[in-house]
């Protein structure tokens, strides 16, 4: 029984968030253009390095982000009445303040990090991509987890038991879209 | 007021910059390897598939070992028979998942126009080699995670998620290119 149930709940769910993660995987093959001209990771040396940091990033500052909401439901702080109050302001607040600490540090790193292996990207272009993708991932995720959160609250489930799975799926997707947009974004300047 | 911004701050710090340093490092791997996936794309779709089932498994098996330490049904002991079972229930779950993945995977690189030069049961081959490395490996680590941080009276739930998904990106990245060699593909 013990085994069946785990097969039947999580096998699904498995599956659901890897098939999301095909989709964060292509987009990373669109960044990968076949002309050399247009491949970005060619393009801009050092963008590579960034993207398993700022995906990690995202993940354990959305989850986490996520299951305080899930506690702040349990503990009677929010509710879907009251759901837009100081104590969400100062978790967003919380949160973006992290993203744009991380987000600095993961441009630095890999700016050293890349002089070491030999390519040599320009700093303020590098940190300004990662600033941008990983503040505007954050501020996209935090909205739209307190769309979930809303949601989860109003058909009355319990918010720890979704939030987790929905934010890994659609946040490895985001992120990656933002890098995107950023290092085209970025890249037009330089 | 429960939730302060600095607060919040303080406490994500210190495990987020741990992880940017690991994760960094995944990151340097991949710059290393340019060659190869600039000239496999396919392997690029891979990277975030095969990191984010391997940290899913390695999550899913921390969280349930997590609660049974609470609840009691579960020793803090290496020859635990529950543990056991929800390992390899986990093995078993992880390889169907990417045995079905690998085959999603190589029909979109088929019909999306993506440069392949390997054939349907070398990428099956690779894929799924590393999934089932990459599971064990994760599946250690969470499990040490949870005994650990379980007898030093910290709350596993906090901590297994965090260090399984860390260990699970840099150690896909590292099986995939030592499977892509093992096949013999690529530069």
């Amino acid at each position: 029984m013990f085994v069946k149930n785990l097969v039947k709940q999580s096998l699904p769910l498995l599956i659901l968030c890897g098939l999301g993660a095909i989709i964060a995987g292509s987009t990373l093959g669109l960044m990968n253009a076949s002309d050399p001209n247009e491949n970005l990771f060619l393009r801009i040396p050092g963008l590579i390095i960034v993207i398993p940091a700022v995906i990690a990033m995202r993940g354990n500052i959305s989850t986490a982000f996520g299951s305080r909401l899930g506690s702040a439901y349990h503990l009677g702080i929010i509710d879907a009445d009251n759901l837009l109050n100081e104590e969400l302001k100062q978790n967003i607040m919380g949160s973006l303040f992290l993203s744009f600490f991380m987000s600095f540090l993961i441009g630095v790193l890999a700016y050293f990090i890349s002089l070491f292996l030999g390519v040599s990207p320009n700093p303020i272009m590098i940190i300004s991509i990662v600033l941008i993708a990983g503040v505007l991932s954050g501020l996209i995720l935090s909205f739209m987890t307190i769309g979930i959160i809303y949601l989860v609250f109003k058909r009355g489930y319990d918010p720890d038991n979704i939030t987790g799975p929905a934010l890994a799926t659609f946040g490895d997707i985001i992120t990656i879209l933002c890098i995107f947009a950023s290092a085209v974004f970025v890249g037009g300047f330089f | 007021m429960i939730y302060s911004w600095k607060k919040i701050v303080k406490t994500g710090l210190p495990l987020l910059t741990l992880a940017v340093f690991v994760e960094i490092f995944a990151g340097s791997i991949l710059q290393g390897k340019i060659d190869t996936l600039v000239g496999l794309t396919i392997f690029l779709i891979s990277i975030p598939v095969i990191n984010s089932v391997g940290g899913n498994i390695g999550s899913v098996l921390g969280s349930r070992i997590a609660s049974g330490l609470h609840v009691g049904y579960i020793d803090a002991s290496l020859k635990d028979k529950k543990m056991h079972e929800n390992l390899i229930t986990s093995i078993f779950i992880g390889i169907s998942t990417y045995i079905l993945l690998s085959i999603v995977i190589y029909y979109i690189g088929t019909f999306g126009n993506i440069e392949m030069s390997i054939g349907f049961i070398e990428f099956v081959g690779i894929f799924v080699s590393t999934g089932f490395f990459l599971i064990c490996i994760v599946a250690f680590s969470s499990i040490i995670a949870a005994f650990i941080s379980f007898k030093k009276g910290l709350d596993p739930d906090d901590m297994v998620a965090p260090v399984v998904t860390t260990v699970g990106d840099v150690f896909g990245i590292v099986i995939l290119f030592f499977m892509i060699s093992v096949f013999g593909v690529g530069i």
